[in-house]
């Protein structure tokens, strides 16, 4: 018996709405993703004819036998660390600060995004120079503070800091570097989430007594969840991907004290070893997706404060 | 009108991806290519692609190939330049199809291996062209007895050093001995001057001093081939031996020497403040357009006692020229090496791009050409450091000296490298 169509059921035109973004899903992101894991199994160079299948040996190779992976790893959570926490907490002091639509807040926002419209690249040679030991303006400023001791005849040595030669300190100067660049960008961020806050419900705090502190841990902060969710997924993807910025600053190989995962596993692919690097690109994109789901899920709680 | 459940979309997308997957050729291709073989022979016609990444060369090539044009009637060249990175990532695949580099080079090292293994170098043995050329700068184009390549042009991979500081500093020849350069160093710091000018921040140029320091101390002439086969070890007694040379060394450097990038070193130099810069030849020109008036030559750490040491400095020879196997043009192809291994021709590149050439005969009109020209015949080693095919190997044990400049004590440094190398072996 034939059935009969449910007159509320949708047309199966309905489904072109979705099949051209389904098709560009599987052309440019499943199916590469796919032909990484294929390659991840093998031992192909990149260029011969000629692989051989490996099975899981990439995997368990890059998760337990590669101290240089393991290093990049380490690095990358330092660098990471640290621009987390410095870049969002600037950029939302910045945004607090400028978050009124004045001539001067709206000047000083432009200045602030103004390093965001930089190239990677030449964010990383400013600061090349700003670390030079030699030559460069951080020490150059380090040394004018201790100008005015001197005139006043105090034996006071300038100091030199070593950037980017210290291996125990490098990449907590680079990731400095970073938040200089992308600070601006989340403030922006910030400023849109700040600015959807409705003011009625601070004044209501206010009339309970709330002081300032309590009504940005109680009102402000779970107003803006959705914002720093944003900051942090971003800048979490930024940082794990911040390759152009090491590459201006250390070459290509970098040193192992500057060495990130995306440039371990870029080494790793011009050493010719096409299928370990495909191992390493996906642990690598797991582990991003690990972190931003865990992210994701701390920052849900408290976005959920406010309900 | 028909309705389609969104479970049999999905399912039909899912097999339409998973059709396109086992469609997808597996790594690699089973292509075989025509490659090492001699080159064809026919009348030379029609467009040359010289594919390279030199792009600060490109009007010197074009002023040749105006002038190989004119002289090779029907046949014209057609540069085809990319940035040197993308070069080292991207050639092999577009030269493989043919469609571009007909002429092409290759990096010394690894690139060049890489591309003989492939089979994209026709064999240049027995052209005439490679005898234009001094033997001993062109072993880095040969491989199993065969010359792939030609090494075009040749850098001094060791100390610049300003002459007129050294002669202030009472120097007049260049050390034999390891004592010698010490001493030499220590009279370039009582000149009031930074001995040596040293980029230990940018491990790329840091890594040239490598050269210098291990091409006597070395037990043998490829030791960091067989540093990077397992054969020798960087824990051996030369090698620490080496790096508590280094370590020796750590005085004569520019305060925070290992957080100095290379533009720093040059800047120091150029101002006269350094008595050498520790990278290469290649940076001469650099210096000049820094304002350095002053002559300069290179000068090498000899490691060794006098009578012990078997190489006064070292070279390398890059931008190795060859013929791709895929090409359609080949005699056309042969005939623009040859015009650019024409001592003539050769010359006006040498010139021009104030490089050194591995072509024999060639006239220098440079000053600081003509000046290190006396090296192209002695005694110098073909950079150890490019031995290192595995770049996280070079870089672990070039890193090893960077640390022991840092403060490092040479056993663990080695050591420290040594369970790198022993990892990716």
């Amino acid at each position: 018996m034939r059935r009969r169509r449910d007159p509320a059921a949708p047309r199966w035109t309905i489904h072109l709405f979705w099949m051209p973004a389904m098709a560009l899903f599987i052309a440019f992101f499943a199916l590469p993703t796919f032909q990484a894991l294929q390659y991840a199994l093998t031992d192909w160079d990149g260029y011969s004819a000629d692989f051989n299948n490996v099975g899981l040996d990439n995997f368990v190779r890059v998760l337990t036998a590669d101290s240089l992976f393991r290093n990049a790893l380490i690095n990358n959570v330092k660098f990471l660390l640290v621009v987390l926490l410095v870049q969002t907490v600037m950029s939302l002091i910045l945004a607090i600060a400028l978050m009124r639509n004045t001539r001067t807040s709206i000047l000083l926002r432009a200045l602030y995004f103004f390093p965001t419209i930089l190239s990677s690249v030449s964010v990383a040679f400013i600061w090349k120079f700003v670390y030079d030991p030699s030559f460069g303006l951080a020490n150059g400023v380090l040394s004018a503070l201790t100008a005015l001791p001197r005139m006043l005849g105090f034996d006071v040595a300038a100091p030199t800091l070593n950037y980017l030669g210290n291996d125990a300190t490098a990449i907590y100067w680079v990731a400095l570097a970073q938040c200089w660049a992308h600070i601006g960008q989340m403030m922006v961020v910030f400023v849109a989430g700040l600015q959807q806050v409705p003011r009625e419900l601070y004044e209501a705090a206010a009339i309970d007594g709330a002081g300032a502190f309590s009504r940005f841990l109680h009102i402000t902060l779970p107003q803006i969840a959705p914002a720093l969710t944003i900051v942090v997924a971003y800048t979490t993807i930024q940082s794990f991907k911040a390759f152009d910025l090491i590459l201006g600053m250390s070459g290509i190989p970098p040193k192992q004290s500057l060495d990130i995962l995306s440039t371990r596993i870029y080494t790793t692919f011009t050493n010719n070893e096409y299928g370990y690097a495909a191992a390493e690109s996906l642990v690598f994109m797991a582990l991003i997706a690990a972190v931003t789901f865990v992210q994701r899920k701390g920052l849900s709680r408290l976005g959920r404060e406010d309900r | 009108m028909p309705t389609l459940p969104r479970r049999s979309f999905l399912l039909a997308a899912a097999a339409l991806g998973a059709g396109a997957l086992t469609a997808c050729a597996g790594p690699g291709s089973t292509a075989q290519r025509p490659g090492n073989q001699p080159v064809a022979t026919g009348t030379p016609e029609g467009t040359v692609s010289f594919a390279h990444w030199r792009a600060e060369d490109r009007e010197t090539f074009d002023k040749l190939a105006q002038a190989f044009a004119a002289a090779t009637p029907g046949v014209t060249v057609a540069q085809d330049i990319t940035p040197s990175n993308d070069y080292q990532s991207q050639a092999l695949n577009r030269l493989r199809g043919g469609q571009v580099g007909d002429v092409f080079p290759t990096f010394r090292g690894a690139q060049f291996e890489q591309f003989v293994a492939a089979g994209v170098y026709l064999d240049l043995s027995e052209q005439d062209l490679v005898k234009n050329y001094e033997t001993s700068l062109i072993e880095a184009g040969s491989q199993g007895g065969k010359q792939w390549g030609v090494p075009y042009q040749v850098v001094f991979n060791m100390p610049v050093s300003n002459l007129d500081a050294l002669e202030r500093a009472g120097i007049s020849e260049n050390p034999r001995d390891w004592d010698g350069f010490l001493q030499l160093l220590d009279r370039l710091r009582g000149a009031g001057l930074t001995p040596m000018a040293w980029p230990g921040g940018d491990i790329g140029n840091a890594g040239q001093l490598f050269n210098s320091m291990v091409m006597n101390n070395a037990p043998s002439d490829d030791a960091c081939a067989q540093i990077e086969e397992g054969t020798v070890k960087v824990t051996d007694p030369w090698f620490i031996q080496t790096l508590n040379q280094y370590a020796q060394l750590r005085p004569y450097f520019q305060p925070n020497s290992t957080g100095t990038g290379s533009e720093a070193v040059q800047q120091l130099f150029a101002s006269g403040q350094a008595g050498m810069l520790v990278t290469g030849s290649y940076h001469i020109a650099a210096v000049r357009a820094l304002g350095a008036q002053f002559p300069v030559d290179v000068l090498s750490p000899i490691t060794t006692a006098a009578d012990a040491a078997k190489y006064e400095g070292v070279h390398n020879a890059t931008f190795i020229l060859g013929l791709n196997a895929a090409s359609s043009v080949q005699p056309a192809a042969l005939a623009w090496l040859q015009f650019l291994s024409d001592p003539a021709n050769a010359g006006t590149y040498a010139n021009d791009t104030v490089q050194h050439v591995t072509v024999k005969g060639v006239r220098y009109e440079n000053a600081d050409l003509n000046q290190l020209a006396p090296w192209l015949t002695r005694r110098t080693m073909l950079a150890p450091r490019f031995q290192f095919l595995d770049l996280d190997i070079r870089n672990a044990v070039e890193g090893s000296t960077i640390e022991v400049v840092g403060g490092a004590q040479p056993e663990q440094a080695a050591e420290k490298a040594q369970r790198i190398i022993d990892e990716r072996i």
